[in-house]
């Protein structure tokens, strides 16, 4: 019999594991600490969507603060 | 029906937007009017929220403005491809109990058939969602769901288990799912080139579905450019 960390690995194995209950919750919690960090609440650009449309404005971070930023990065 | 779904049934741990598939009759569309109108939803793209483009297939996409939810997404969706008429699927759905309410999702099969999308990113979620199933339920598994992995498994090593296990059933679906006689015949490596061929028939067969909607798309993005660049027009 095949364990599902053979699959996914530890991580999502123990997702795997979850009720729908406690995945809901454990959501939960992630959204809280996304919003908290200034994520963006628009979905990532996805070009292979037939609704996909380059010229459509984007929310911007959820407070409006500038989020997680890269402030230094390599010439790659 | 979307991401949420996808976190509820194990293969996603987090979404951004909320996806709502609905009976795209005129009381319910006013049904739903006035929930968003709570929320102050606004359509952020085409085409506008009418019930002859729901029907035709399209989403329709708002964006919320009240302080509770602001910024966040939600898209509207009536029909999708391969997948039944929303009373069907209303008939078959999951309800899931959480601590803040009751969650009405597309049952699993159903939202297996409508991730079967062009997008690339929708075919891990399908694997995963039929593997959270099968790792669940393997062990005391009734026929629907033998059935329900024979048909949408989509990870080599599990569908030779299952195929091992019950073979009878297996040999049954050959005709259904051809390359389940590789996984009767335990070949892993042949199952992986046949399941990439799978996608790869899906992927087309969605794009051409989807070449007059995309038409449709663009003639409503032209029309809306139009009317914004004469609105501002001096």
């Amino acid at each position: 019999m095949i364990d599902p960390e053979e699959i996914v690995g530890p991580e999502w194995a123990e997702w795997y594991r979850m009720t729908p209950q406690e995945r809901w919750e454990a959501s939960a919690r992630l959204w809280a600490d996304y919003l908290a960090l200034g994520g963006s609440l628009d979905p990532e650009p996805d070009t292979d969507s037939p609704f996909f449309d380059p010229e459509e404005p984007g929310a911007g971070p959820f407070d409006g603060r500038p989020g997680v930023r890269v402030i230094r990065r390599s010439a790659v | 029906m979307g991401g949420q779904a996808c976190v509820l049934y194990g293969a996603a741990q987090f979404s951004r937007d909320t996806d709502l598939v609905i009976l795209a009759e005129a009381k319910n569309l006013q049904r739903l009017q006035a929930a968003l109108d709570e929320l102050q939803a606004v359509v952020i793209a085409v085409p506008p929220f009418e019930q002859k483009y729901l029907e035709l297939g399209l989403g329709v996409h708002f964006r919320c403005q009240a302080p509770s939810c602001a910024g966040m997404r939600i898209d509207v969706l009536s029909k999708m491809r391969g997948v039944d008429n929303f009373p069907e699927l209303w008939e078959r759905r999951t309800t899931v109990q959480a601590e803040d309410g009751e969650y009405e999702v597309l049952s699993l099969p159903d939202l297996v058939r409508a991730k079967k999308t062009q997008r690339a990113k929708d075919w891990p979620m399908i694997t995963a969602l039929v593997e959270v199933n099968y790792f669940r339920n393997q062990l005391a598994p009734n026929p629907a769901q033998i059935r329900f992995w024979l048909q949408e498994l989509r990870t080599p090593g599990l569908l030779c288990e299952v195929a091992r296990k019950h073979a009878d059933v297996a040999r049954l679906t050959v005709g259904e799912r051809p390359l389940i006689a590789e996984a009767l015949a335990n070949d892993p490596a042949a199952l992986e080139k046949s399941l990439a061929a799978e996608e790869r028939t899906e992927r087309e067969a969605d794009r051409a579905y989807w070449l007059p909607l995309r038409s449709e798309i663009e003639r409503l993005r032209r029309l809306r450019r139009g009317s914004s660049t004469e609105a501002n027009d001096p």
